[in-house]
């Protein structure tokens, strides 16, 4: 039963390593991708964490690459907005479509180059942490973090009643199917309408049946949380320091530098 | 001693509906009882009345003979002691990870991180999902959902557990996993509630028994009283128990007789002795009525067991010297029941028992010995209803060596026990690996005429 990110991180080893750890490689990530001035870095980083998700994290490739598609279909139309339309100095490339002149300027290509690196490594970030921490690891971060209790309690709750519902709702919307509810554009919206105040009734009840569990044990208010204590070992520590050096090395390296 | 007891119980809902009315039941301490009725017959609503959710429209509900008290200091005590499971796990399990579920009834009580760590994960190994309990529980099983949520009231540790359904929605293997958690618990001396409409299991597994209809208590008792009385389950709009039916199904067919009220399988197999009648010669003096030793038989005089000590019951004495008799035999070793703890387990152990004890039927119960089962490659023959299967191969003369654990083990050698003495028939039990030694390991070579019958 692997459908959504989330179950993949469940099964990912990553998923026992630290979570702050984690943390801290996505956020020097991102940060690092934004302020560089040159493609390169950013091109490094989207490399390094790929290949941590990829062999580290045991992501599928395949669903790795189909997951990176999909933003990538935007950022690949801004970039060649970008590279058209913006910059000056002189011509990589001209042509012309239909009567109106198109010309790839260096500046331009190197703005568009730059916008596609950061994208991309801000994506393999995210998609890192995406595909490392289920959301259950995250609720302690979010407690250390000093977000108010009540928030952090409902936010578990409805961690977990989003895939009640999920069950539920599929369940009618399989119900509804069986008996020829979408059988027609009018009928679907009809059929949709119902499994959505279906799904609120059965949600308000699920409520009041959520109360009387936790008062039958003894609820006082106050829901625990119980963080598992996951050291940072020396390896994870020097491979981390390892890619953080040069990272940094990299952006000084490059400060100046220009591809074109 | 009673531990629950209701006076003039009433609970109206908001809405006018009675849920329940006049009802006064008392409910022993130690005891497995079950409330047996139809859908609608207010079984749910008492639950949450005697858990202290509701509160009663009239009469009350003592616990230990003390009346519940309503204000959220008594709820509290009372709720650690009576604990409830409710029919739909997914109501119960609201916690990310079954970690977190289980533990937090004990985090409520205020118990301290380590007290709360060892509590849980007890609970957990009791139910055998020690592996499970970083998952989330949308990855869980039916089965293993509802072992979460015993697992979250058992780490409570209360004195009665109540069962809202406990197995409805389960697979027979699963089904039977929960019934043996329950029993375990039962034999550690918690008061086992549930509520069901099945008659079977009420039957063959209760103590005691209410028939609930309509709101009311219709009726009460032992199982083998309440559901003898086919008009009151009628009027509960229940059936009678299948294997009590085909009991009296074969009975009507003068294909046994004795008037017994078989729970389990074995026992039914076991009334399927029409009365044997021989002619014999006796001597002198004997009278009608007067009880023959007609010694041990083997071979094809031996019917049910390899041997079979075989007393008389003179009905009638002919003028020649000859007079019927009523046989009545009594089987000498049949096979043979050999219980393994699996809390010293020892896999050289077990191969030399496997081997040594000729056993050729292997059972486990409880999930943690079918796990330690499966991890070393035992062969298992039977995973579910593990005592009956293995009484009716030892009945067939097969050994068996049932693997189990903790207080599993003395209740599968209570039954056991308590079936060679109803039954007459006798075949050894025993546990290896405790104090007392195997038995038949050492009598199996002393014949069997010596046994003293």
């Amino acid at each position: 039963m692997t459908n959504i990110l989330d179950d993949y991180a469940l099964i990912s080893p990553l998923r026992h390593r630290n979570n702050w750890l984690k943390l801290a490689i996505v956020l020097f990530g991102l940060l690092a991708g934004v302020s560089s001035r040159s493609p390169i870095p950013p091109f490094f980083i989207a490399l390094c964490m790929s290949f941590a998700t990829v062999t580290f994290g045991k992501a599928p490739l395949s669903l790795y690459v189909k997951l990176l598609l999909a933003p990538m279909g935007f950022a690949v139309i801004g970039v060649f907005i970008i590279a058209f339309f913006s910059g000056t100095g002189p011509e990589l490339l001209s042509f012309e479509l239909l009567g109106y002149p198109l010309s790839v300027r260096a500046d331009g290509f190197e703005l568009a180059l730059l916008v596609l690196a950061r994208s991309i490594s801000g994506m393999c970030c995210l998609y890192f942490l995406a595909l490392t921490t289920p959301m259950i690891e995250l609720f302690a971060v979010l407690k250390a973090s000093r977000l108010p209790e009540s928030f952090i309690e409902l936010s578990m709750l409805i961690y977990r009643y989003i895939f009640v519902f999920l069950d539920i709702a599929l369940s009618i919307k399989y119900a509804q199917t069986v008996r020829l509810g979408y059988s027609s554009f009018r009928r679907s919206i009809r059929s949709l309408g119902m499994l959505g105040s279906t799904l609120f009734v059965r949600s308000w009840e699920q409520g009041d049946k959520l109360f009387l569990a936790m008062n039958s044990r003894c609820y006082d208010g106050k829901m625990a949380l119980f963080e598992v204590h996951r050291p940072v070992r020396a390896p994870e520590m020097l491979l981390t320091s390892a890619y953080f050096l040069l990272t940094l090395a990299l952006l000084y390296l490059t400060k100046n530098a220009s591809i074109v | 001693m009673i531990i629950l007891e209701t006076r003039n119980l009433k609970y109206t809902y908001p809405d006018g509906t009675v849920a329940i009315q006049d009802l006064n039941i008392e409910i022993m301490k130690g005891k497995k009882i079950a409330f047996v009725g139809q859908n609608g017959s207010g079984k749910s609503t008492l639950f949450l009345l005697l858990n202290g959710t509701l509160k009663p429209s009239q009469g009350e509900i003592l616990f230990r003979g003390v009346p519940f008290k309503y204000d959220s200091k008594s709820l509290r005590e009372i709720r650690k002691s009576i604990g409830i499971v409710f029919q739909n796990s997914d109501d119960q399990i609201f916690a990310p990870t079954v970690f977190q579920d289980v533990a937090f009834g004990p985090s409520n009580l205020g118990y301290s991180k380590e007290k709360i760590n060892t509590c849980v994960q007890l609970a957990l190994e009791q139910v055998g999902l020690s592996r499970f309990k970083d998952k989330p529980p949308h990855h869980l099983s039916g089965g293993q959902k509802k072992r979460v949520a015993i697992a979250g009231v058992m780490a409570m540790e209360p004195e009665v557990i109540i069962l809202d359904e406990p197995l409805s929605n389960l697979d027979p293997v699963s089904a039977d996993e929960i019934m043996d958690l329950i029993n375990e618990f039962n034999h550690f001396g918690s008061t086992i509630i549930i509520s069901t409409h099945d008659v079977d299991l009420a039957y063959r597994w209760a103590d005691y028994v209410f028939l609930m209809s309509n709101s009311r208590i219709i009726g009460q008792g032992t199982p083998v009283e309440v559901f003898k009385d086919s008009e009151l389950l009628k009027k509960a709009g229940l059936k009678q128990p299948t294997t009590l039916e085909i009991y009296h199904e074969i009975e009507r067919r003068g294909l046994a007789y004795g008037r017994h009220s078989p729970k389990t399988i074995p026992e039914l197999v076991n009334t399927l002795k029409p009365l044997e009648l021989m002619w014999v010669e006796v001597p002198p003096g004997v009278k009608e009525g007067d009880n023959l030793n007609l010694g041990v038989m083997y071979g094809e005089y031996a019917t049910q067991s390899p041997y079979e000590a075989i007393n008389a019951t003179v009905l009638h004495i002919h003028s020649d010297g000859r007079a019927v008799v009523e046989l009545k035999r009594k089987g000498i070793k049949a096979g043979g029941i050999l219980l393994y703890d699996t809390e010293n387990y020892s896999l050289p152990e077990i191969k030399q028992i496997l081997k040594k004890g000729e056993i050729t039927f292997v059972g486990a119960m409880g999930k943690k010995s079918k796990i330690l089962a499966e991890q070393d490659g035992i062969q298992l023959d039977v995973t579910s209803g593990v005592i009956d299967k293995s009484i009716l191969m030892a009945l067939c003369g097969k050994r068996c060596l049932i693997l189990t654990a903790g207080g599993m083990v003395d209740h599968a050698l209570k039954r056991i026990k308590e079936y060679v003495e109803k039954s007459g028939i006798e075949f050894t039990v025993g546990v290896v690996n405790r104090e007392e030694d195997c038995q038949w390991l050492k009598e199996s070579r002393s014949s069997p005429e010596t046994l003293k019958i």
